[in-house]
């Protein structure tokens, strides 16, 4: 595997799709394209990128964030991101937004795009198209709204219907303070609590993620890992339930 | 806003660069961003300001203190070349036919706001209150005449009026930006009704199959018009959804700068819907050499974020001479057809 740097390249000009219209599907089915090896699904750089981030990177994956509007996506995004909390300070996500963060996981970077998607109902109509893109979906709710929890079932039904059946998922407990644990149903998904405004956990829930999904893509024997026991082990609780 | 000024007038005594001479809070109450570019932008308003003195002007003898305004032909190019934003609200008026339903339905309004509401609407509504234009000195809570409550009003009012659609994500922004430009919950609350239910096709219902249509009806035009960006975003499998959903259901707003898309917006009342498809094809044609060269999806993102930044939009009087010109013709007729075509598609697709 080349580490390659993206980074704007003169390069580029010489993309052989520049210019030859002809020979290519009609969208849908044109999935590989010029300068991308696709390997299990998993976007590997074979020459320089445009993108904007000049960071190195060996692997990239597209990470979803789902769930009711208001829950923290954006914040839980941006504290991962840029490691700040803002309170007020952000404008509702409509459609869809992507951040980006390369992640090194045990000597390879990973690169996490992460699509933050506007939580209203009529919007999933819209952005459930994106869902057979993603190789991960974080599900968040906030633990202060009941609503949002009570949703949980119908997100996860959206997401069996519309994401990659292997699609590496996980439940999100957001805005955790220590004491409001609401009690958590089995849904049979890796579950863990987050504050974007304190920071809890918000690293380890995308580092498991990338951890899973490039531990899937190298498919090393020698390498044991699952989510769930990841998960257990580094989560810090929040105060109850579990220790 | 005083302390504002009072902070900015500390600074214009520093070193005498632009960004000790140009307030950190534009016209309409936004701060600028930390990355503000303060020398294009001075540069810029130095040639603009004599643009928009000629243009008032021109409106001042047009408009002679009246309040009405006829439809035609010099109106249109008019307007085209900007309405001077003391005249805005009555312009949006009149042309958009939103001062003839104000007229026609004295009260309404009120009784809108005086009569029982439907609490799911309230909640829905009051999620987004403090996440419309934080960074605007007008919507804080702090501020003297907060324009929350009349964000709140319009919102309701609006949601109630056309149960239809009742509240959609993206509608604070637009009402934000008419109680912005008019001052006046009212007239927001007519211009909010002659934009969703006359200009835009039905962008905000639960459906949202107008956006769905326009989305691909600008991937058809892009089609015919700029083929090589069409097959690159074929090429990478990319949905239009993914790329311009915000273009069409913030009508510009949080894309574009915020005169641009007040000069966008004059088009908008007075043309229609057709005028967004405009912008949409200038930003892509202006910019195809940088699309095609994207190598692969994240990449098309990228620079799809990238081409509403940068001196081409920022420069509003030349970006709006652009957007009649660059795309080449577009009719109504043509509109209309690839309008009912696409729908159908969609249509027959999820069902």
């Amino acid at each position: 595997m080349s580490r390659k740097k993206a980074v704007k390249s003169k390069a580029a000009t010489s993309s052989p799709s520049a210019g030859s219209p002809a020979g290519k599907g009609t969208g849908k089915a044109a999935r590989s394209s010029p300068g991308i090896v696709q390997m299990n699904g998993v976007v590997h750089p074979s020459r320089p990128s445009i993108s904007n981030s000049s960071e190195f990177y060996d692997i990239a994956f597209k990470v979803m964030l789902v769930g009711d509007s208001g829950v923290g996506k954006t914040c839980l995004l941006v504290r991962f991101k840029d490691g700040a909390f803002l309170a007020g300070s952000f404008i509702s996500t409509v459609g869809i937004d992507f951040r980006n963060k390369v992640l090194n996981i045990d000597g390879v970077k990973v690169k996490l795009q992460i699509w933050d998607t506007a939580g209203q109902e009529r919007f999933r109509s819209v952005t459930h198209a994106y869902y057979r893109d993603a190789h991960a979906l974080l599900l968040l709710y906030d633990v202060t709204n009941k609503a949002s929890f009570d949703n949980i079932q119908a997100w996860l039904t959206e997401i069996h219907e519309y994401a990659q059946q292997d699609v590496v998922l996980m439940l999100l407990g957001n805005k955790a303070r220590s004491a409001i644990v609401l009690t958590l149903q089995e849904f049979g998904v890796p579950f863990m609590e987050t504050s974007a405004r304190s920071g809890l956990n918000v690293e380890l829930a995308f580092t498991a993620v990338a951890k899973e999904l490039k531990h899937r893509s190298m498919k090393d024997p020698s390498e044991k890992f699952t989510l769930h026991e990841y998960v257990s082990k580094e989560m810090k609780g929040t105060g109850c339930c579990r220790s | 806003m005083e302390k504002n000024q009072a902070n900015n007038r500390t600074r214009a005594t520093g070193d005498g660069g632009a960004k000790d001479r140009v307030d950190r809070v534009d016209p309409y109450g936004f701060e600028r961003s930390e990355d503000f570019d303060y020398e294009s932008y001075e540069e810029f308003m130095s040639e603009y300001l004599v643009v928009l003195t000629r243009r008032s002007i021109k409106w001042s003898k047009l408009l002679k203190g009246k309040n009405r305004v006829q439809k035609n032909v010099k109106l249109k190019r008019y307007v085209r070349k900007g309405i001077p934003n003391e005249h805005r609200a009555l312009i949006w008026m009149a042309a958009s036919g939103a001062q003839d339903q104000l007229e026609k339905n004295p009260g309404y309004y009120q009784s809108l706001l005086g009569a029982q509401h439907d609490h799911r609407l309230v909640e829905t509504i009051c999620t987004d209150l403090n996440r419309t234009f934080p960074d605007n000195i007008h919507f804080r809570k702090t501020s003297n005449q907060c324009l929350q409550k009349a964000l709140y009003n319009v919102l309701l009012a609006y949601g109630h009026h056309n149960s239809d659609v009742g509240y959609c994500q993206g509608m604070n922004f637009i009402a934000g930006y008419l109680l912005i430009v008019t001052k006046d919950e009212e007239k927001s609350f007519w211009l909010m009704d002659a934009l969703l239910g006359r200009i835009l096709p039905d962008y905000y219902n639960p459906t949202m199959v107008g956006l769905k249509t326009d989305q691909e009806v600008l991937g058809e035009l892009v089609k015919l018009k700029i083929p090589r960006v069409w097959q690159t975003m074929m090429d990478h499998n990319v949905m239009w959804t993914l790329v311009v959903s915000r273009w069409f259901i913030c009508l510009y707003i949080d894309v574009l700068p915020v005169e641009t898309v007040l000069r966008i917006w004059d088009c908008l009342f007075y043309e229609g819907s057709k005028i967004l498809f405009r912008v949409a094809l200038t930003l892509i044609h202006h910019n195809q050499p940088l699309i095609q060269q994207a190598q692969s999806l994240p990449d098309v993102c990228q620079v799809f974020k990238q081409i509403t930044h940068g001196p081409f939009v920022n420069e509003c009087h030349t970006f709006m001479q652009k957007i009649f010109t660059e795309p080449g013709s577009l009719s109504m007729a043509t509109l209309t057809k690839l309008r009912t075509t696409c729908r159908s598609c969609i249509t027959a697709e999820e069902t």
